[in-house]
């Protein structure tokens, strides 16, 4: 599954860059992350809830970034294990300056899945996909408005 | 039609040729049908299976330590435990065409080294409850390497693809030809004046039987003797490839029983490796274990039909007569080899080639290969329906280019009408001689219930009204009553194709049939029942049918290929003759007269021209106290009979489909559909009617439903009942059925089997329609791959 998304905040990329290596704030934006633990420099352990059409699960494995290029981008790469099927995933992010207020957050990748999550939750992954896409930037948004009304 | 009980006047043919209603339907539609999974053996355990979830990967680890701990939890086997275990074997070997025997890697109970498919099996859990061993199962920590695979057969076969097993070379497992020699096909095809040529893809299909794959085997320390429930379609059979085979383990300390079964269409003809793997875990464990498919597991698991790719082309002269037929197929035999995954390509494929049709040169050449999906092997029809495809599909799409009439290019091309008494039956040019055909007569019935004529008129209006209306023809021929044990024998079956059956006639004159068939929705007990007590001339009442167990029944191949009535119905009427001849040898000494002197008929056994005679009851019961008996004699009234048939039988007809389709949408409506089948003479027409109805819907669903779609991981990605289209009661409309009769020449009952004629009929017929549909609307379409969702038949209309 393709997995691609782009999303204009009111922020520079250097204010992107810092959230999204912020441990805390990460686990605020990614959508459906019940813990979020530091392991390394640029890798994770994660427990997501997610719940795909009639497949939903625990699921638990590494996050690691990868090609890190400071304020630029990275590639986060995922592979995450749960009873329903496994995910791996290797997607590309980019933070391109549209305006020195503005940035486009660019994402980029694909998603292998296997087990349950394949064979029942394929035909709707797609569309699951656009409502995780969607609601990582509206967190996204949200947590750039908290933290613009407190500096 | 008429109905009757069992209660009807005493009269020659009281049963036979009536529609009587089944008698198992009062179990069945009551609840109270016994199945695999209903049996509960005193300290059952139950199996949950860790199955590889990548099409093709190494098995870096299997880590049980957890799961073992957990509550329940009785035994954990991985691959390692049954490493020194025989694989399930292929009953059928096929040759190379330079005459090396096929490639048959190992089939494993456990996978060790690599997963070949999603859902091979990689270790088995077995705990004190269902709930329990799945808990444990998902707790078995499974480390992947994933590796590069394929899902189609023709890549799979090219240089460099992924290898399914290292020691099989493109993995290819055999290839194949039959027919006349290339050149001669070659040499004739450069002859025609016109070639119709064709590719496309006959997709792969998931059997659905309702009941899902169970097996409960248990194990008797004290007698050491083991007993395997299994939901199969052929006890006899699996006893024998598993003892034999597999488990090393000799017949006479195994029983196994196929109670009731939900339905099989093919896919439990298959010895499948958890009902061997069960057996060896239940004399490990000293429990009986239980293992029910999910059915989720049954998408991934049941062997898949069908998927092939193929080119043909079809050759005529000027004058419209077919003169070479040339066939290249690519069949995708999953990532091991079924029990006749080896045969369905190649000898129910392959023979049925000459069709309906005079074609004097005809060449088919296969390619069976391995790919990492799941096995792929008989699904009702099993070759024929794949073999039909393309004969009919041609027929048509060469009627539409070269504008004649497709009936009338059927009707040039047919094999004279031939009864195989007084005229020879017809030798084909693949192998086959046919026993008795009249193909114009179904065609002509057809068109008549179809009103031909008219309905091009309405065509023509429609067209002219904007709307696309079509026809779509399929004259089709199966080879069934499989099977003569010598031609298969010789043509590398590894078991003999006869059938067992006994009648026992107790004392008080009723009577116990045990048949070597087995019945998972054919209603033998009915139909079987109405030819004993016609023969016997006794109630239906007093007859009983006894199947599916091989501690009662001597021996037994099964139910597969349209072959119960004619091979075993076969096998009872001789025990029957038996027992009549038995018979007249009691009562003529009963009645004072020479056996040849005594007639049976109503049954009486009456001295001929007399008014002396003996009810079957009394020499029954004669026969079991032997008072007043002949000295040469034996007591007693119980006959078992095997019989081995002369030939195939060759079922035959015209399937018509009418459709509209929406210009708009692309949506296909299935407006009338019209079955005319011969399948020789007919016990019970309603139970016969009742089988051309499923079998049409499953022909039908190929063509506008079903299909496995995987994804290029090897993933199968409509692996449950929201995601693969079944078809449904409200997709079709009412069947226009019917039947013409050209008995079989060489068996008694004379009939020929009608279980998969609607399955292998039907489908070239509704694709047929939609593009008759589309060309009548201008739009000039070769081939829509199936199924025609609304999308494909929508997007054929944009080009």
């Amino acid at each position: 599954m393709e997995l691609t998304g782009r999303h204009k905040v009111n922020a520079t990329p250097s204010t992107l860059w810092n959230m999204l290596m912020d441990t805390d704030t990460l686990s605020k934006i990614v959508p459906g992350i019940s813990k979020l633990e530091k392991t390394g420099d640029n890798s994770y352990k994660s427990i997501l809830e997610i719940k795909i059409g009639p497949v939903g699960g625990s699921f638990k494995g590494d996050l690691q970034m990868e090609n890190i290029e400071e304020q630029k981008g990275f590639t986060l790469k995922v592979q995450q294990n749960s009873s329903v099927g496994n995910a791996n995933a290797a997607i590309k992010i980019e933070l391109i300056p549209v305006t020195i207020e503005e940035t486009e957050v660019a994402f980029d990748g694909e998603v292998k899945v296997t087990g349950l999550l394949a064979s029942m939750g394929q035909r709707i992954l797609g569309s699951a996909a656009n409502v995780i896409t969607k609601q990582f930037f509206t967190n996204l948004d949200h947590e750039l408005a908290k933290q613009q009304a407190t500096s | 039609m008429s109905t009757n009980n069992g209660n009807g006047a005493d009269a020659p043919n009281r049963f036979i040729g009536k529609s009587v209603k089944r008698v198992e339907d009062k179990r069945f539609t009551t609840g109270h049908g016994r199945y695999t999974d209903d049996i509960v053996l005193p300290h059952q355990t139950y199996a949950a299976f860790v199955r590889s979830q990548y099409a093709h990967a190494k098995i870096v680890s299997v880590n049980i330590t957890t799961a073992k701990a957990m509550p329940g939890v009785v035994a954990i086997y991985t691959g390692a435990h049954v490493a020194e275990v025989n694989g399930v074997p292929c009953g059928w070997q096929v040759n190379f065409k330079n005459g090396t025997p096929m490639k048959e890697p190992k089939h494993p109970l456990l996978v060790t080294d690599k997963a070949r498919h999603v859902g091979d099996a990689i270790a088995i859990v077995i705990a004190r409850s269902k709930e329990e061993a799945e808990d444990a199962a998902q707790a078995v920590e499974v480390k992947y390497e994933e590796l590069p695979c394929e899902i189609d057969a023709f890549k799979a076969a090219q240089p460099g693809a992924p290898l399914v097993h290292d020691d099989v070379p493109n993995n290819i497992c055999y290839d194949w030809a039959l027919g006349n020699p290339i050149d001669e096909v070659n040499a004739a095809m450069n002859s025609a004046s016109h070639v119709t040529t064709l590719e496309f893809v006959n997709q792969r299909l998931i059997p659905n039987a309702i009941e899902p794959r169970c097996y409960n085997a248990s194990y008797d320390r004290i007698h050491d003797h083991y007993t395997l429930y299994t939901s199969s379609q052929n006890p006899h059979v699996i006893r024998l490839l598993m003892c034999a085979f597999v488990l090393g383990i000799p017949e006479h300390k195994v029983r196994v029983v196929s109670p009731d079964v939900g339905g099989g269409f093919g896919s439990k003809i298959f010895h499948y490796t958890e009902e061997a793997l069960l057996t060896w875990c239940s004399k490990h464990i000293g429990r009986p274990v239980k293992w029910t498919a999910e059915r989720s597991e049954s998408f991934l698991t049941d062997a898949h039909g069908r998927d092939h790719i193929t080119k043909a082309e079809m050759g005529f002269d000027n004058d419209g007569k077919i003169v070479a037929l040339r066939v290249k197929t690519y069949a995708n035999l999953g990532a091991y080899l079924s029990t006749f995954g080896s045969c369905v390509p190649s000898y129910l494929h392959g023979t049925l080639m000459q069709g309906l049709y005079t074609t004097p040169k005809i060449n088919i050449d296969v390619t069976a290969v391995f790919t990492h999906t799941t096995a792929v092997d008989a699904y009702r029809g099993a070759g024929r329906p794949e073999a039909t495809y393309v004969l009919e599909r041609l027929m048509d799409l060469a009627a539409h280019e070269m504008k004649v009439d497709p009936v009338e290019l059927r009707f040039k091309n047919f094999i004279p009408p031939f009864d195989g008494v007084t005229q020879p039956g017809y030798q084909t040019q693949v192998a086959l001689q046919y026993d008795s055909g009249n193909y114009h007569g179904v065609l002509e019935k057809g068109l008549q219930m179809l009103g031909y004529d008219d309905f091009r008129k309405a065509q023509k209006e429609a067209a002219h009204n904007g709307k696309l209306l079509g026809v779509g023809f399929s004259t089709y021929i199966e080879a069934c009553g499989i099977a003569p044990s010598s031609v298969v024998g010789s043509l590398g079956a590894r078991a003999g194709l006869f059938e067992f059956g006994q009648v026992r006639v107790q004392p008080t004159g009723k009577v116990t049939v045990f048949t070597g068939s087995h019945s998972h929705g054919q209603g033998h007990e009915t139909t079987f029942a109405q030819v004993v007590a016609d023969k016997l001339g006794i109630s239906m009442d007093d007859v009983h049918i006894v199947h599916g167990d091989t501690g009662k029944i001597g021996f037994g191949m099964g139910t597969y290929g349209s072959r119960s009535l004619a091979v075993g119905g076969t096998a009872i009427v001789k025990s029957i003759e038996k027992i009549i001849e038995k018979g007249k040898k009691i009562a003529a000494h009963l009645l004072e007269a020479s056996a040849d002197d005594i007639d049976f008929a109503n049954g009486n056994f009456t001295v001929k021209g007399t008014d002396k005679s003996i009810p079957f009851a009394n020499i029954a019961l004669t026969a079991y106290v032997p008072h007043k008996y002949p000295d040469d004699l034996e007591p007693g009234l119980d006959f078992s009979s095997f019989y081995d048939p002369a030939n195939f039988t060759y079922p035959f007809g015209c399937h018509i489909a009418v459709v509209e389709v929406d210009k708009e949408t692309g949506k296909v409506t299935l407006k009338r559909f019209i079955a005319v089948d011969d399948v020789g003479n007919i016990i019970n027409p309603m139970i016969v009617e009742g089988q051309i109805h499923g079998g049409v819907a499953q022909g039908i669903g190929q063509a506008l439903f079903e299909g496995a779609e995987y994804d290029n991981n090897g993933q199968l990605t409509n692996a449950s009942y929201m995601d693969y289209c079944m078809p449904r009661a409200d997709d079709f409309p009412m069947y226009e059925t019917a039947t013409q009769i050209t008995p079989c020449p060489h068996n008694p009952l004379g009939v020929k089997g009608a279980g998969e004629a609607g399955a292998i009929g039907s489908t070239p017929a509704v694709v047929n329609a939609v593009l008759d549909a589309l060309w009548s609307g201008g739009h000039e379409v070769k081939d829509i791959r199936m199924p025609l969702t609304s999308e494909r038949v929508w997007r054929a209309m944009q080009n």
